[in-house]
This record gives C-alpha cells, sequence and structure tokens, in this order.
C-alpha cells in the first residue's frame, strides 16, 4: 500500500484544495468584515455576492467590458451594502444581537427572490478575470486563475490591514467597533461606520462572487449557498475576527476536506464535510478562539 | 403481514369510495364546466428552478381551456409549493384531495416528494398521474400501487443504455463515474451495471458528490488518477460543466456519457465555451424531447406551437427545457382525458392512462409514442442516441426502449 | 404581596381560556385546518425548547432541526423496524432526542457565542449526510415511509380514531395530540422558568461571570438547558412524522433550523405565550408567501420581507410586545395604591 503511494495525486490533490479554499476565502474575508462592524454573521453575505454576480453578469451582458463591469460592480455593490445597512440593520442597531441575525436571515430570502424575479433561473457563465490555460508542474495541474484567486484574497487583506491602520477612516471605524460610546465622545460617526463595514463587506463579497462563478464553472440563483458554508467554516477555523485568518482557515479547509475525501475510504465524499467541521470543532476545542483570533474577555 | 396490509388498504380504499358514493352522481373533482387536478412543485427555495414544469403544464392547460377544454369542460390545474420537502407534499397533497377536492394528483415533482405520498393516494383510490420522477418504482409497481402512474424514461434504463452501448462498440474502455449521491445518480449507476452485465469491471473508479457541495475538482482528479478513459457523467448541469471545465484543467480527455438532465443545448454549450471545443467533441447521450435551444429545431411546427403557448399563456422562459416537458406531461394528460370519455371518473381516467398510445405529441422527438398497455406502465420509454459534434448534438441510430 | 392573589386568579383565567380553546377549536375550522395547526404545533413545541435554551439560559442553537430528525427517525424507524404503535414511541424519540442535545451541549462547556453557533450547526450540516450513510437504520436517501411499509402502527389509518368511546377524525386527533402535549410541554417549561432552575438557566444568560461567583455550576446548567431542549424537538419531530407518515432527510436541512430560530425570535426569546405567534408564523408564512404571487423568486422575497419587517417593528419579537403591553396594564390594574 506505502509502496504503491501516489504522491503525485497527493500533490494534486492539494493544490486543488488551495484552489477550493481560495475561493472560499474572499467570502470568509467579507463575513469577517462585517463580524467586526456589526458583531453578527451575516446569512445573506452569500446571497448579496450572488446578486453582484448577477450585476456584473447583466453589465457584461449589455456590452461592457469584463474590466469595467468588474469595477463599476465593486462600486454599485459597495453603495448596495450602505444601503442595506442604512434601510434595515440600523433600526435594530440596539436590538439583541439575535435580532439582528434573524434581520440577516431575513434577507438572505429577500436577496435570492429577488435575484430569481430578476434574472431567469437557468444556468450561466461569467468571463474568467485570469487565464485558466492550465499549468503543469511535475504532473500537478493548476491554472492562473487558481493562483489569481488566492492572490486576490490575500491582497484584499493587505488592503484592508493598510486601510484600518493607516486611514483616519480605518482608525474611526475600528475605533467604533471596539468601543462605540468612547468613539461617539471624540466625534466619530459610529453608525456610519458600521455601514462603511456593511458597504466593504459587500464590495469584497462582490468580489467573491465574480471570482467564484467563473471558478465554479457556471451559476444560477444557488451560487453562494454552499460556499457560504465552507467559508463561513473557515473564517471560523481562522478566528473569525481576523481577515487573514479567514484566508488561512479557508485554505486549510480546503485541503483537510480534500485529502479526507480522497485517503480515508469509508468517510469518501459524502461525509467529508462533517468529518472537516469535526476536526474544526476539535481545533476550536483546543483554541476556542480560532487559529489567528484574540480570546475574548469577559467582563462582569 | 403483506396481505394483512393489502386488506387494510381496501378496506380503507371502500371506505372512501362510499363517501364520495353518498354525495353525488358525478366524480369529485369533476363538474358539468370544469376538471380540477393538483400537484406539487417547489415554488421557493434552492430547487424552485423544475418549477417550470408546472409553469409549461399550466400553460398548456390555458391554451387548451382557450380552445373550449376537454369535452367542454376547463381544467383547472392547482400546484402548490412543497419547497422539495417531502414533509411538506405530504401536508400539500392532503390539503388538494381534503380540502381542494381534486379529480386527481397531477405531474408532482421529486422522486420522494412523490413516493411520500403514493400509499395515502392508493388507499384511498386518487390518480397519482404522471410523476415526474426518474424512478422505476413508479411503473413497475403497478400491481401494487393501480393509483399510481410514471411519465418519463427512468434513470436506471438510461444508465443500462449507456452500459450497453460501451459493451457494443468499445468493449476496452475504463469507465470512471462522476455520480450523484443520491437516488438519481445511484439508479443511473445501477442502470449502468446493469447494462454493462459481465463486463462490470470496466468500471475502475465512482466518485460521488453531495448536491450542496460547491465543486467536484477533487472527484475529477481521482477518477483521472485512476486512468479511466470514459467518463460517465451522472450529475445536474452545475457538475456537469465542472467536469468538462476541471478535466480540461487536468489536461484530461475522456469520451464522456453525459445523463440526460444536463445534455441541453445551452449547457453543452457554456461547457464548450468554458473549455474548447475538443473538450466536448464526441460527448454522448440519450434524447427524448425537443430541446428548444436546440437551434435545428427552429422551424418545427411542434416547437413554433411551444413557443406561442409560451408566450401567449405566460409559461416563463422559452428557452426551460423542463417547459417543454410540462407541456409534453400536459398534451398526455389532455388526451387521456378525453380518452375517459364524457363523464370522466377516477377509475376511468387510472384505465385510459393505462391504454395510452399517443402518436403526435409535439413536443416529443419525431416517432416517439407514449404507449402503455397490459404490463406496460411506462408512458414514455422511447429515445434517440445523439453524440456532440462541432458544437451541437447529432441524432443518430433508430429509436430504442429505455426500459 | 398585595398583588399576588389577583395574578393567580388572572393566570387561572388565562389556563382555563387556553384550555375551552384548544377543545372548541377544530369546530369552528374544517377538518384539513386543524391538521395544519397541528402542523404549528409541532413547530411550538419545537420553538418552546429553543427558546428554553437560547432565551433563558443564553445558548445560540442553529442545530434544532436536526434534533427534530433525531426525533422523528426513532419513531420512523421503531414504526418502521419493530412494528411499534406510531403515537407509543413519542416519549423514546424525546429521550433520544434528549440524549443527542446532551452530547451537543458538551462543546459548549468551553465554547461560546458563535463558536457555539458554529458547533451546532456542523450537527446541522452533518445530519442529512449521516442518514445516507446508515441507510440499514434510516432508509437512506429515500427516507423511512410509514403508512406504505407498516400500516397496521398508524393511527387514524382508516379515517377515524377512537378515544374512550369517542370518534374523531384524524386530522383532528392529530390537532389534539400535538397541542395537547403542546401545552404540557408549556406547562413543563413555565414550571421550569419560574422555578429554582429558571433562576439559574437566566443568571447564566445574563452573566457567566457572575453566575459563577454565585456558586451556579455553568457546566452543568448549559449541558442540561440542551438536553432538555433536545427533549422538546425530539417529541416534535416524532409528531411531525407521525403527521406526515414519512421521513426524509430532505426535510431535515439547516433550512428548518434556521425556521425555528426565526419563529423562536419573532415569539419573543425569554417569553413563553409569544411562541404560539412563533409557531403560526413560521407555519402560514410561506404559503401565505405564494398566494401573493407564483412568480419565480416572489415567494421567498415576501416571506424574507415579512421577516425583517417583523424585526423592525418588533426588535424584541412579540413576547418583548406583549411585556410592554401586560406589564403597565397588570401595573394599573392590581398595583394602584
Amino acid at each position: 500500500m506505502i509502496l504503491a503511494f501516489d504522491w503525485t495525486q497527493l500533490a494534486q490533490q492539494v493544490v486543488i484544495g488551495l484552489a477550493s479554499g481560495g475561493v472560499w476565502a474572499t467570502l470568509a474575508v467579507a463575513l469577517v468584515l462585517i463580524y467586526r462592524s456589526t458583531g453578527v454573521i451575516n446569512f445573506a453575505q452569500g446571497e448579496m455576492a450572488m446578486f453582484s454576480t448577477f450585476i456584473a453578469w447583466s453589465l457584461v451582458d449589455h456590452g461592457l467590458s469584463y474590466w469595467a463591469a468588474f469595477f463599476l460592480t465593486i462600486g454599485i455593490s459597495f453603495a448596495g451594502g450602505v444601503a442595506v445597512e442604512r434601510a434595515v440593520i440600523r433600526p435594530v442597531e440596539r436590538a439583541p444581537v439575535l435580532t439582528v441575525v434573524i434581520v440577516t436571515l431575513g434577507l438572505f430570502f429577500v436577496v435570492n427572490g429577488a435575484a430569481r424575479w430578476i434574472w431567469s433561473p437557468e444556468t450561466r457563465s461569467l468571463p474568467n478575470a485570469f487565464s485558466t490555460r492550465p499549468i503543469d508542474v511535475a504532473g500537478v495541474a493548476f491554472s492562473i486563475s487558481d493562483l489569481g484567486t488566492i492572490a486576490v484574497s490575500l491582497a484584499a487583506v493587505a488592503l484592508l490591514w493598510l486601510f484600518f491602520r493607516y486611514t483616519k477612516l480605518g482608525l474611526a471605524s475600528r475605533a467604533a467597533a471596539v468601543n462605540p460610546d468612547a468613539s461617539r465622545l471624540v466625534g466619530v460617526r459610529v453608525s456610519w461606520m458600521l455601514a462603511l463595514g456593511w458597504g466593504l463587506a459587500a464590495a469584497m463579497g462582490a468580489v467573491s462572487g465574480m471570482l467564484t462563478a467563473p471558478a465554479l464553472a457556471s451559476f444560477d440563483q444557488n451560487l453562494m449557498q454552499p460556499v457560504l458554508l465552507y467559508a463561513f467554516a473557515g473564517a471560523v477555523l481562522g478566528g473569525i475576527d481576523s481577515a487573514l485568518g479567514a484566508v488561512v482557515g479557508s485554505l486549510l479547509l480546503g485541503v483537510l476536506i480534500n485529502l479526507i475525501g480522497t485517503y480515508v475510504d469509508w468517510v469518501g465524499t459524502d461525509l467529508r464535510l462533517p468529518v472537516a467541521l469535526a476536526v474544526i470543532l476539535g481545533v476550536l476545542l483546543v483554541r476556542p478562539a480560532g487559529l489567528f483570533g484574540r480570546p475574548l474577555e469577559s467582563r462582569v | 403481514m403483506a396481505r394483512a396490509k393489502h386488506l387494510i388498504l381496501f378496506a380503507l380504499g371502500a371506505l372512501a369510495l362510499a363517501t364520495v358514493a353518498s354525495g353525488a352522481a358525478s366524480e369529485t373533482g369533476v363538474t358539468p364546466t370544469t376538471v380540477t387536478i393538483g400537484g406539487t412543485t417547489p415554488l421557493s427555495g434552492p430547487a424552485s428552478a423544475y418549477q417550470s414544469v408546472a409553469k409549461g403544464a399550466a400553460a398548456y392547460f390555458r391554451y387548451v381551456n382557450a380552445k373550449g377544454g376537454v369535452n367542454k369542460r376547463k381544467i383547472t390545474y392547482i400546484y402548490k409549493d412543497d419547497g422539495y420537502d417531502p414533509s411538506k407534499t405530504a401536508d400539500a397533497t392532503r390539503e388538494l384531495v381534503q380540502q381542494d377536492k381534486v379529480f386527481a394528483i397531477f405531474n408532482s415533482l421529486g422522486t420522494d416528494q412523490n413516493l411520500a405520498t403514493r400509499a395515502y393516494l392508493n388507499a384511498l383510490k386518487v390518480p397519482q398521474l404522471f410523476t415526474a420522477s426518474g424512478a422505476t418504482t413508479f411503473g413497475r409497481d403497478y400491481k401494487k400501487y393501480p393509483w399510481t402512474i410514471g411519465y418519463q424514461p427512468n434513470y436506471r434504463a438510461e444508465g443500462t443504455i449507456y452500459g450497453r452501448y460501451v459493451v457494443k462498440h468499445t468493449p476496452k474502455v475504463r469507465i470512471g463515474v462522476l455520480y450523484q449521491n443520491d437516488d438519481y445518480g445511484k439508479d443511473l449507476l445501477a442502470g449502468l451495471q446493469r447494462g454493462l452485465g459481465a463486463k462490470a469491471g470496466l468500471v475502475k473508479s465512482k466518485q460521488s458528490y453531495n448536491v450542496d457541495d460547491p465543486d467536484v475538482q477533487s472527484q475529477i482528479a481521482r477518477l483521472k488518477a485512476a486512468k479511466v478513459n470514459t467518463l460517465m457523467v451522472f450529475a445536474t448541469p452545475k457538475f456537469a460543466i465542472q467536469a468538462y471545465v476541471y478535466a480540461r484543467k487536468l489536461a484530461w480527455r475522456p469520451v464522456v456519457y453525459m445523463n440526460a438532465v444536463s445534455s441541453a443545448a445551452n449547457i453543452m454549450g457554456l461547457s464548450t465555451a468554458a473549455t474548447s471545443k475538443k473538450q466536448t467533441e464526441g460527448t454522448l447521450s440519450i434524447v427524448f424531447l425537443k430541446d428548444p435551444t436546440d437551434p435545428s429545431w427552429r422551424k418545427d411546427a411542434g416547437m413554433k406551437l411551444y413557443r406561442s403557448i409560451m408566450k401567449k399563456y405566460k409559461g416563463g422562459d422559452p428557452n426551460d427545457v423542463y417547459a417543454v416537458y410540462g407541456m409534453s406531461v400536459a398534451h398526455t394528460f389532455v388526451e387521456a382525458l378525453k380518452k375517459a370519455g364524457k363523464n370522466p371518473t377516477r377509475a376511468g381516467i387510472m384505465k385510459a392512462a393505462d391504454s395510452l398510445n399517443i402518436r403526435n405529441d409535439p413536443f416529443l422527438l419525431p416517432g416517439i409514442a407514449v404507449k402503455t398497455g397490459a404490463g406496460d406502465h411506462f408512458p414514455l420509454d422511447q429515445a434517440k442516441m445523439q453524440r456532440y459534434h462541432d458544437g451541437h448534438w447529432v441524432a443518430f441510430g433508430g429509436l430504442f426502449r429505455v426500459r | 404581596m398585595r398583588s399576588r392573589a389577583p395574578g393567580i386568579a388572572l393566570r387561572l383565567l388565562v389556563a382555563a381560556v387556553v384550555l375551552v380553546a384548544y377543545l372548541v377549536v377544530p369546530h369552528f375550522i374544517s377538518d384539513f385546518h386543524s391538521r395544519e395547526l397541528a402542523g404549528a404545533g409541532v413547530f411550538f413545541i419545537a420553538i418552546v425548547g429553543l427558546n428554553l435554551l437560547t432565551g433563558y439560559t443564553g445558548q445560540i442553537s442553529l442545530g434544532h432541526g436536526a434534533l427534530m430528525a433525531v426525533g422523528g427517525y426513532t419513531t420512523a424507524a421503531l414504526v418502521v423496524h419493530e412494528h411499534w404503535r406510531d403515537v407509543w414511541t413519542i416519549p423514546l424519540a424525546g429521550v433520544a432526542a434528549g440524549i443527542v442535545g446532551f452530547l451537543i451541549g458538551l462543546p459548549a462547556l468551553r465554547l461560546s457565542g458563535l463558536y457555539l453557533a458554529l458547533a451546532t450547526f456542523a450537527f446541522a450540516v452533518a445530519i442529512p449526510s449521516l442518514l445516507k450513510k446508515f441507510s440499514g437504520l434510516t432508509g437512506g436517501s429515500q427516507g423511512l415511509r410509514l403508512l406504505e411499509d407498516a400500516p397496521l402502527q398508524v393511527t387514524g389509518l382508516s379515517g377515524t380514531v377512537t378515544i374512550f368511546g369517542h370518534s374523531l377524525t384524524q386530522n383532528h386527533f392529530l390537532y389534539y395530540l400535538t397541542w395537547g402535549l403542546g401545552l404540557l410541554g408549556f406547562l413543563i417549561a413555565w414550571l421550569v422558568v419560574r422555578g429554582r432552575a429558571g433562576r439559574t438557566c437566566r443568571a447564566v444568560r445574563d452573566s457567566e461571570v457572575a453566575a459563577a461567583s454565585a456558586g451556579v455550576d455553568l457546566a452543568w446548567t448549559k449541558t442540561l438547558a440542551f438536553a432538555l431542549s433536545g427533549v422538546y424537538a425530539g417529541v416534535a419531530g416524532s409528531l411531525l412524522a407521525i403527521q406526515v407518515e414519512i421521513v426524509n432527510p430532505l426535510s431535515f436541512t439547516f433550512l428548518l433550523s434556521i425556521l425555528l430560530l426565526v419563529g423562536a425570535v419573532v415569539g419573543g426569546l425569554g417569553s413563553l405565550g409569544g411562541m404560539i405567534v412563533g409557531a403560526l408564523f413560521v407555519q402560514y408564512l410561506p404559503q401565505l408567501s405564494t398566494h401573493v404571487s407564483t412568480a419565480q423568486g416572489v415567494p421567498d422575497f415576501v416571506f424574507g420581507a415579512a421577516i425583517i419587517v417583523v424585526m423592525l417593528l418588533l426588535p424584541t419579537g412579540v413576547g418583548g410586545l406583549l411585556r410592554r403591553v401586560a406589564r403597565p396594564l397588570t401595573t394599573r390594574l392590581y398595583l394602584r395604591p
């Protein structure tokens, strides 16, 4: 058994795991952004990203060039995210956390329903931002677009880090998330900072959708539902308040799932998600705040 | 035990019949001017794209009603949402029977969904007509469930055809299978193995996926690693397209057998656009419906009728092959209702559905007959092979039985 | 002290009204509608259980649909494989889900908040796959069918059920059974909540540190809350299986867990009375949404919009509204000098 071990196969499955994980990472970063600003998991994050993808598709369909559509969609999505926050999140800002969670669940259905209502449910495709030409290194195949996807999520993490660390706006929004009352005293418009968080998350979601749709080869209104599950798991593994953690967590999850599916026969493909989640749970029991997360201190 | 079960079901049926008979002379759901039928379909949730089947059927009924109906009766078709959840199907079907008092259950969508209500409907002797499911049981088990009849070619039979074709034409290949981890995928796989018969050892690798998985990249790599050169894709469109795309990424070009669920021209077009003409070239599949996205039917009278009905009676997106299926099954119901006579009864419509011979269904491939009879409870069981060549499907060979 | 006696009288009055309503409602609606109400009763039981956990102990569960699956499959397996009479399986279904609830509660010993949500979420996502994997017991992706495989064990097979000489239709029977158990469960929940155990739970919810320093065994309290909540979900799942006479993995997806959470929050966490509204909300809203229009996507849109609107109008749910309305009322009636 050991003698016949196929190292190329192992390497190939690891690379594929990274490629899949890279796709989930983009959405995981968006989840982290909302979590940091509002303190909730936005269940509608995937659907908002899907909606953005449809907008991009419509723009391309109307003859816009790919990159024009790409950046226009990011802009529209940012505005959309801010608008959603203003319209439905702000009124429940002071309500219990679960109320906000339920509002995002409601948004999930609203956004999905709207996308079905506006665009017919047929399967579509979106052009890829990167080349999909296969590359072969020592029998292990991958494509430029796999690398590109991971690079985009890492670049987003870097940009966000710079933004939150070095710009006035970024600092203000961090302050607003950490200590709203004190921030208000020094003149930060806390409520708008939350809206900014939603806008950024929606923009990040748009990037995620536009990368996910070509990576999964086609898309319809169900595009992001499976992805959201994995992105959530990846983000929690990495530590829900860390963008870098979300990327690393998603990549790890992708590799883990593929290796379990390939090498643990009894688990096969049908149980690989439950087993992966069990592993994550094990990690959390040892490190309750995730790999990169900061442990919460509770106040009396 | 089995006998006791049947006695009980019989007693139950007798009771139901007695209550019906004491009510009025006419049949439940039938008035001098209307016939009311109903079914379930997902109108909400992730599976709601399937509702096009019901909408296509509804459009066809509106068209028939506008032309005067059947024996001066208009057909009222109520379709209720079940969100693809069999528990909800059970409730919604009871609502149709108990509250809406339908004449028959028609065209309910999904295997598990129809199984969830079969015993109930048979106990009450309510016809369960033309189930929208590819499971064999709806045609095969008519002795136990005489009030149930299926419609479309079943998945097991489709798999069998591919198996037989391989044995006959390419008996030395190495086969890999990508299948969905549920009854649909497993039925196709079982059929393939039946068709291969003694050559079942040709299958070198079987990889499953769950319908809520994001991608099948890992599975495709494992199939390639097993050195297969013939790939059976028993998967829904999203994963079927991925099979081509990820195979290309691995610089792998097997001969593909594509299940009919994902062989529509627009899906194949997406696969070709995402890969290359070489990647999809030579793919094999079966076909029985006219594909609205296939340009070769553009001037066909049946498809012109289809498009005009879709437009005038608001059937939805005309490029949706599910709508064509819905129209075909509605066409069959209308023929069965005509056959059931001036005063249709539930027993009468079952008798009609069990002795169909429709040769002019405009939505099916020319030559295909919707036929049932003693011992044959598979209305639609003919198909043709087709091969993907230079960006479009070419049918070849004669019609054969899918059973 | 002065307000105590009238308080009891008021409670007795409410109890009497509820009991009378329970008995007479089926006579004012169609036979099928009592079946629909029975469906709402299933949600009611599960949501009351979820509220004990989330509303009173502060532990979020995204996996209650999976606990319902445990109950439903226990019932179906006992009926189909062991030929038990369907209604007699209900207690065992409750116990089975209670044990599983206890086990899910174990990670809660170490995890809190979001991370606990992930643990319960993992369970919810895993259940459909596990049900398919162990197909010998569960029937795999086809599930189990009670009426088809064990018709003699199904209560109300002939369309009527006779209890103590009274004959009622199957739908009425399901209504009385479900809501009977629902009211019993409600009573137990009410006793738990207002008793010592309830105070302990609320202490854990409001501040774990404070509760611990007051001598509350945090781990034990949380795990027990999970177990008790699991019993409710198990009974609800069992009743669902009895009502629809099948179980199938497609009926216990993550969506069900989410619906239960929506019901509990709309009803108002930390309020038991509001749960009736929460249950009716999740039972009837999806149907009402398809009445608006059956065009692609519209039912989902309307459903989601209704959830949002309710949350914006009643951020603390119906329970919060009841508290706001009722408190000044009782204050005015009884506490005025």
